[in-house]
């Protein structure tokens, strides 16, 4: 159990607090409800880079890292499709320069084309670090504008492309600043050596005289049923070995059908003892690694098998043992015996992450941002919920083909 | 209205509460090093064994005998042992270095018996079966070519065949062809050489009442204890000569960049001033080279220094990966940062603030049970604990300029610093 206080100030800024007294220290976590899903298509990679110009400069701190530095602090961010988030740890001492850092780029960021110029090429070498220059890097550009048509979920949150970045412009930034960094668009959430009373009020003292935003936040488009299966093959990669993935559309991730979905992928792929490790890596030997995963994601998501192959597999053969697992799947359901370690793993898993005060803080400002701060504690009774019924069910609704898209990642054909 | 344009007071930062630790000495000379802490619900535990590269007689040994003890036992097979850590919701890890291979278990102390016990038995009776062990090794190989496709990969596999020497177990040397070669009776042999109660101590952490600790103490006492200890001799590194190197590999977007040479070890009259000095080059986020390479001239999405300690030596070193076109200006940049710190004194305020940092950095190494254990770990292969933090905590306070001047003459020598590339040339 997580005690915590929720309060939303007049200018709409959700606070959490929580008290842990096993650290010296607190952590500050600055959630702002934009992410990639919130781009123009024609500007891609964008709510990204932002979150590299958050760390140049606010209308009174010169250099951000600075003050974090001197205070004993640690700072970093995250952008995903669908939020940014900004954490700070600092000796619960210091807790009013965290405040202040974060307040103050929260009223008003410097803009200066010198820090644009040089995070756009900052980023363009985090796009080849992470995307390009690595073996299968580049896989999800590929999969994701496969799996989706409409949803911004169609681009990675580094960006279609490295042409998307060098694009942005100043004014862009500007624009995307007075939309989406406003209180009444974040949550914060405070962790730590700090009473939860106490760590409101200094809250409110830095936040609260922030106005809320005046720009109107589109929609996010979101995504039609799909009606035919969709397939696409990539040759010619510099990679040592095939790799596969198949996706289904499944819920969002406040969703029941998360949760359902979530066992699934648990049974058959978490752990060594799991379906897809035992029969299709150690007694069939067809891949050397393989998974099943859900992206838990604010709009519905997908549900992941990925596979590399073993030298001498052939993909189709790799591609009928995934389908073959999934009609066994729902044909035979489970055993009593998988559903208790599932069970048994979701309460560990959720004790091991009530371990570390920043975990929690970070946990918290995300179930708020789903809309539920309570499920941080009422998460364990949504998977003890999920009886073998509903995941048949679940199985049978998310695995058709006509919901499916399928990826051959193909290695370069040696010459 | 809120007064922003006065930074807040700086609190002044405190000094670590180590908590305390108690040992437990098996019959079998086992030693138990635990930290009790009745809040949690989960314990740690961390089996350490002196069974790193140092001792294998031939590549991929070491590593492959630790990472080989899920895969059966006397008693039960891999899918069997899975099962039990799976059901109880456990994870386990396995880990080969450079001198100690580990074996890690996170778990709920209500389940202690059962996962500890399971533990155990795959440190005593492991069989290392025939069929497992080709899966592991042809899976690992496949890891391995992906792995040679990465320039930062071939960049410090280079650095260290250099720096250590082709032939010395640390360079981590590893071809295509080792994973055919390594057989089950070579690995069968480094598990009864090297993984029993004479190399044996046991990290415990967390909630570890209940049965936890009776549990460690009653199944890690069954550890075999042999007579004697068997012992290769020493193995001196064999560098190559200072220079630079390059490992050409076409296609690339970016390329991959070292510069090092030796460092200083922990217990070394210098290791808390070369901390500070490595902090100021490129030890932090807002270090020297990250505000010149990465923050003013947009060369690379990161750049970093660091310094590591082992038992029989130390290495410095500089890493990163920039953009194709840069690579040559990179390295001069990094020289004049270098000598910049040889010749100038660091300003008062840089200085301030990165003591601040480190001090800040050393409390995060200690904040909490799980992170308290984890460097105590590391200290006690140094014959010291966690009080050495206080120590390090009141030397980088004292320390000046002029003593980082001093510093950086004697361990910067940049004619002794192998530069090491991979990309395209």
């Amino acid at each position: 159990m997580i005690h915590y206080t929720r309060q939303v100030l007049d200018n709409g800024l959700t606070v959490l607090c929580h008290t842990d007294r096993s650290t010296p220290f607190v952590s500050v976590n600055v959630l702002y409800k934009v992410g990639s899903r919130n781009e123009h298509p024609e500007k891609t990679g964008f709510a990204h880079l932002f979150e590299h110009l958050m760390f140049g400069g606010s209308r009174n701190v010169e250099d951000y890292d600075r003050h974090v530095q001197a205070a004993g602090g640690d700072s970093n961010a995250y952008t995903t499709n669908d939020l940014t988030n900004y954490y700070i740890t600092i000796p619960a001492a210091n807790i009013e320069t965290a405040l202040w850092l974060e307040s103050d780029r929260m009223a008003g960021l410097n803009f200066s084309q010198h820090a644009l110029d040089v995070q756009r090429q900052v980023v363009i070498e985090e796009f080849k670090q992470r995307y390009l220059n690595i073996p299968y890097g580049d896989l999800w550009l590929k999969l994701r504008p496969l799996a989706y048509r409409e949803h911004p979920y169609r681009w990675a949150t580094i960006g279609v492309s490295p042409e998307h970045i060098e694009r942005a412009r100043l004014e862009d930034v500007e624009e995307f600043f007075r939309r989406y960094y406003a209180p009444d668009n974040a949550v914060i959430a405070v962790s730590g050596n700090i009473g939860e009373a106490r760590a409101l009020e200094l809250v409110k003292k830095w936040f609260g005289d922030i106005p809320p935003g005046s720009l109107e936040r589109p929609a996010v488009p979101q995504e039609s049923a799909q009606r035919e299966e969709r397939r696409l093959v990539v040759e010619g990669n510099e990679v040592p070995a095939d790799a596969i993935y198949k996706v289904f559309h499944m819920g969002a991730r406040a969703s029941a059908g998360f949760y359902a979905c979530d066992v699934v992928s648990d049974i058959l792929s978490n752990g060594q003892s799991a379906r897809l490790y035992v029969n299709l890596m150690k007694k069939r030997r067809l891949f050397s690694g393989i998974d099943a995963y859900v992206t838990g994601d604010m709009d519905p998501g997908l549900f992941i098998f990925s596979g590399k192959l073993s030298e001498g597999t052939d993909i189709r053969e790799a591609e009928e043992a995934i389908d073959e697992e999934i009609a066994k799947f729902i044909r035979d359901g489970v055993t009593e015996r998988e559903v208790q370690k599932v069970i048994n793993k979701t309460e560990a898993r959720i004790s091991y992450g009530e371990i570390n005060y920043q975990n929690k803080a970070n946990n918290l400002a995300f179930f708020e941002f789903l809309g539920e701060v309570e499920l941080i504690n009422s998460e364990g009774a949504r998977y003890r919920a999920v009886g073998p019924d509903g995941i048949r069910e679940t199985a049978l609704d998310i695995f058709r083909k006509e919901n499916s898209s399928t990826l051959y990642y193909l290695k370069k054909e040696m010459k | 209205m809120i007064q922003r344009e006065i930074a807040p007071v700086l609190a002044p930062l405190s000094e670590p509460a180590l908590l305390p630790y108690r040992t437990l000495t098996l019959d079998n000379g086992v030693e138990v090093v635990y930290i009790h802490d009745s809040s949690q619900e989960v314990f740690k535990l961390d089996a350490v064994f002196e069974a790193g590269a140092y001792y294998q007689s031939r590549p991929l040994v070491a590593s492959t005998a630790i990472n080989m003890l899920n895969e059966g036992t006397r008693f039960h097979t891999a899918e069997e042992i899975a099962d039990v850590f799976d059901f109880y919701g456990a994870y386990t890890d396995y880990n080969s270095g450079f001198n100690k291979s580990e074996l890690s278990l996170i778990a709920l102390t209500k389940y202690a018996r059962e996962t500890v016990s399971m533990l155990a038995e795959m440190l005593t009776d492991s069989i290392v079966p025939e069929k497992e062990l080709e899966i592991f090794l042809t899976n690992k190989r496949q890891e391995f070519l992906v792995d040679n496709e990465k320039t930062s990969y071939l960049a410090r596999k280079k650095f260290s065949e250099v720096f250590f020497g082709s032939t010395h177990p640390y360079s981590n040397a590893v071809t295509e062809q080792d994973y055919l070669q390594v057989t089950p009776g070579m690995v069968r042999e480094f598990y009864r050489r090297y993984i029993h109660a004479r190399r044996c101590r046991v990290m415990l952490c967390g909630n570890v009442g209940g049965q936890a600790l009776e549990a460690v103490a009653e199944c890690f006492g069954r550890l075999r204890r042999p007579d004697g200890e068997f012992w290769r001799g020493p193995q001196p590194f064999a560098p190559a000569p200072v220079g630079r190197y390059h490992v050409e590999k076409g296609n690339t977007v970016q390329s991959s960049l070292r510069i090092g040479k030796s460092g200083v070890r922990l217990g070394e009259e210098d290791y808390a001033g070369f901390m500070l000095l490595n902090a100021v080059l490129g030890g932090y986020f807002g270090s020297r080279l990250m505000s010149n390479i990465r923050e003013d001239k947009g060369y690379t999405y990161g750049i970093s220094s660091f310094n590591v300690s082992m038992p029989q030596g130390s290495y410095w070193c500089i890493a990163t990966d920039v953009h194709n076109e840069y690579v040559g200006e990179t390295i001069e940049e990094v020289f004049k940062e270098i000598r910049r710190l040889k010749e100038e004194p660091v300003g008062e305020e840089e200085l301030m603030l990165v003591k601040n940092y480190l001090h800040g950095d050393l409390l995060r190494e200690l904040d909490g049970v799980f992170a308290q254990s984890d460097a105590l770990k590391h200290k006690l292969n140094y014959h010291t604990d966690n009080r050495i933090y206080l120590d390090l905590i009141r030397r980088i306070k004292d320390c000046t300029a002029e003593d980082l001047l001093r510093l950086a003459g004697r361990y910067w020598d940049t004619e002794e610093m192998y530069v090491v590339t991979a990309g395209k040339g």
